[in-house]
């Protein structure tokens, strides 16, 4: 068991931008009848058929004043609340509290800024028709992604699936755009309450990796709604996350490394056509001292065995 | 450590094209036959034969043969090459167990060309030239009959496998194994096996791997499990540790372990009848065991007088005991809303639904319930125990409640106007006399519209005294007085 250590190092090469993950989750890794490539340095998502940017690293900066003077402003006061939370004790809360913590309320949507942390995107970035959007439900207090499902894959002769959507949170980021990670250690559960349509979903837990063949690494599982006017309190524990590349199960499966979480994403991919809803009260995660479990998936044995 | 399913993919692309093209010249033409459409690869295609003319000393016939199909290519006209290509390609066409690089006679091609006709997709025509009329199992199944029994050899299988996959849900055989294993059986046993550890160690056959795990894929996405011959199919034709079988391997471990893991599992058929699709989602969102289904009417279909047809669409509804008794403490002065239409997904299946619902209590009209600990003596209703509880144990999150208003009942209808859904109002003041005097105003909508206002909860988890719930409501009956003249028979659209 290295490779957990490995992930507290320090890492090497910061990820892509988080909006270009979501689009490689339903990537086909086969085409049958195209030569297919295979890049050496995984980059972004390109279409087929787009050329290549061609343009120079500086050039794709904004050097604007404005800009500038406004992350002044936004770092210093990061850095400002860094230090003074610093003093109170880890993370801005007491230490007792800190300590005795069973439940954490890691995302919950009370206003308009709690949408700028979320970000969706759908298969229409891969020519796909599908729409999704976000926007906060009628009493203001919950979070509601809607939009419609079109799994017509794009006439681009590569593509061969298509027809998702999905919402993810944006890295956490502390002051001058240094990581932030969520540490779960202490949790066993995640706890959500939504309220569905019927159809079934799939979270996705992105966590820091330390190579970069490894960025796409996400730790996923089921989100089943039952539908109708009530809501559902779903508690699912991190032992049962099991991990995907790209949209593929992996053979070497292991527990989710929870001392950094960057991401938590919601993808709806069940190919049927039509209109979608999911409404979100709050995300957050819980000790369950009930739930022993440490992996629900062997280990001690590779599958399939080579 | 990311060993892909589909990791024969990345494997092909170590592949050379143009090395192999020179040992082995009708591979290279078979891929050429297969990118047709795409002009940069004839492109490339063209230089690349212009090398191994250079290389192969050929008849000046069949160079000349050559040249008629690279202008074409070259020019970049599609339909111009489709025809040029396929006259001379067709003999080529060679499935890689006997592909070695030799002229071809002219008659040969000549007579091939009578048999099929001039289309680079050959097998999507051999589909639809023999199932015209018909598209089903027996008709799909001829299909691949009359492929087995045209050459020994299996020339083509790849393409072949490639356009019956396509066309599976056309035929609607997309979730039948049965045919899966037969379209497996069109591989050529033993041939791709590796026979030595370097070619087990390097991808061999590259292509009809590929091709093997899309078959298992297409399976996979259609959700059919593979069975034992499946196995044996893939053992005979690619060998034990080939990348087919691997996928195999993988499906048989995951499927199983998320072959029942929803919790809210819906039928693999649902119910035809209208009526008992209704039922079964109704029951499935009210998620109360105690809840009661009532069919308000029948779907039928009656002749007036006046010879007019008219078609009564069903109205199913469901209420529960706990939702009776919110009911029955509502307001009389606040009006109830009917409000839809609400999705619900059932797998690919869309039904709407309807909610009786009313808005959230205002603050002052919020009363405290207290039960009373002796009505009940041997099922406390209150536990006020005074538990030494460990620091830590605070196991609730602090997000403050939300109140959206209760819902009284939900139905399902066939026609979601306001008429019909009076009807349902009507049959439910059977039950809830209150209905009488709360005025009822309609929001119905077109399309299916947002949620909102469902109550938070508390009618289905509120219920350890169901029971005796029951029981008061029923003593309670004789006291309400019902109003003969509804008034939501003038129910306010908004």
């Amino acid at each position: 068991m290295s490779l957990p250590k490995i992930t507290r190092l320090p890492p090497a090469r910061l990820l892509g931008s988080i909006q270009h993950h979501c689009q490689q989750l339903l990537l086909p890794s086969i085409t049958p009848l195209t030569v297919p490539r295979r890049a050496i340095i995984q980059s972004e998502y390109r279409r087929p058929g787009k050329p290549k940017e061609d343009k120079l690293p500086w050039q794709k900066i904004n050097f604007s004043l404005s800009k500038g003077l406004d992350g002044i402003k936004k770092n210093f006061a990061l850095l400002k609340k860094e230090f003074s939370d610093r003093w109170v004790g880890p993370e801005g809360k007491p230490l007792r509290e800190h300590m005795l913590e069973q439940t954490r309320v890691i995302w919950e949507f009370r206003g308009p800024e709690n949408l700028e942390q979320w970000v969706v995107s759908s298969d229409s970035e891969i020519g796909g028709q599908s729409e999704a959007y976000l926007k906060l439900s009628k009493n203001n207090n919950t979070l509601f992604l809607y939009g419609t499902l079109n799994s017509t894959p794009p006439r681009d002769g590569e593509t061969r699936y298509s027809g998702y959507c999905t919402m993810r949170s944006k890295q956490s980021l502390a002051s001058f755009d240094r990581k932030k990670y969520y540490d779960w250690t202490n949790f066993n559960t995640l706890h959500l309450r939504v309220r569905g349509d019927g159809r079934p979903w799939m979270i996705n837990i992105g966590t820091e990796t330390y190579y970069s063949h490894m960025k796409d690494d996400i730790y996923s599982y089921f989100l089943y709604t039952r539908g109708g006017p009530y809501w559902q309190d779903v508690k699912i524990p991190f032992s049962k996350f099991f991990l995907t590349h790209r949209g593929r199960i992996q053979d070497e499966q292991h527990p989710v490394w929870l001392d950094k979480i960057n991401t938590i994403g919601f993808t709806l991919g069940d190919k049927a056509d039509g209109p979608f809803q999911l409404e979100i009260d709050f995300i957050g995660v819980s000790k369950d001292y009930a739930h022993t479990e440490e992996f629900a998936y062997e280990q001690f044995k590779r599958n399939p065995e080579v | 450590m990311c060993v892909e399913p589909g990791c024969c993919s990345a494997g092909v692309s170590t592949w050379r094209r143009p090395r192999r093209v020179i040992s082995e010249g009708d591979l290279f033409l078979h891929a050429f036959r297969v990118n047709g459409q795409c002009d940069d690869s004839t492109m490339k295609c063209a230089r690349c034969l212009l090398q191994l003319q250079c290389l192969v000393s050929w008849s000046a016939r069949s160079a000349a043969q050559y040249g008629a199909l690279l202008k074409p290519a070259s020019s970049g006209q599609p339909n111009l090459l489709h025809n040029t290509q396929h006259q001379v390609l067709r003999s080529f066409h060679g499935s890689p167990a006997c592909a070695k690089g030799r002229p071809v006679p002219a008659e040969f091609i000549k007579e091939d060309d009578k048999k099929r006709n001039k289309s680079l997709l050959t097998y999507d025509d051999l589909f639809e030239q023999v199932a015209k009329e018909v598209k089903t199992k027996a008709t799909f199944n001829r299909v691949v009959d009359i492929f087995i029994k045209r050459d020994v050899r299996r020339r083509g299988h790849v393409e072949f496998i490639y356009a019956a996959l396509k066309k599976m849900p056309e035929f609607g055989v997309e979730r039948d194994l049965v045919v899966y294993n037969k379209l497996l059986d069109v591989f050529p046993k033993e041939v791709f096996v590796p026979r030595n550890f370097i070619q087990r160690m390097f991808n061999h056959y590259p292509r009809q791997q590929e091709c093997g795990v899309q078959l298992l894929e297409q399976m996979e996405n259609y959700g059919v499990m593979p069975n034992m011959e499946t196995k044996v199919l893939l053992v005979q034709i690619f060998g034990e540790k080939g990348h087919p079988i691997r996928k195999y391997q993988r499906i048989m471990y995951w499927f199983p372990k998320f072959k029942h893991i929803n919790p809210f599992p819906i039928p693999q058929q649902l119910p035809e009848d209208l009526v008992d699709l209704a039922r079964l989602s109704l029951t499935r969102i009210a998620n109360d065991l105690d809840a009661k289904v009532t069919v308000y009417q029948l779907p039928c279909t009656d002749i007036t007088e006046s010879g007019e047809e008219v078609t009564l669409p069903h109205v199913v509804g469901i209420q529960s005991p706990s939702q009776m008794e919110l009911l029955a403490k509502h307001n009389p002065s606040r009006p109830v809303f009917v409000e839809g239409p609400f999705p619900l997904w059932l797998r690919k299946t869309c039904v709407y639904y309807y909610l009786l619902r009313a808005d959230p209590k205002p603050p002052e009209e919020k009363v405290e319930e207290h039960y009373d600990p002796e009505r009940c003596l041997d099922y406390p209703l209150q536990l006020d125990l005074d538990l030494e509880r460990d620091l830590a144990d605070d196991e609730s999150f602090s997000v403050e409640d939300l109140d959206e208003g209760p819902v009284y009942a939900m139905c399902m209808t066939g026609r979601g106007d306001q008429t019909t859904l009076n009807q349902w109002i009507s049959g439910l003041q059977q039950n809830n006399p209150i209905l009488g005097q709360v005025p009822t105003l309609f929001r119905l909508d077109t399309g299916p519209k947002e949620l909102q206002g469902a109550s938070d909860g508390e009618s289905c988890h509120h219920s350890p005294d169901r029971d005796t719930k029951r029981e008061e409501r029923q003593t309670k009956e004789p006291e309400v007085i019902v109003e003969d003249e509804p008034r939501r028979s003038q129910g306010i659209k908004q």
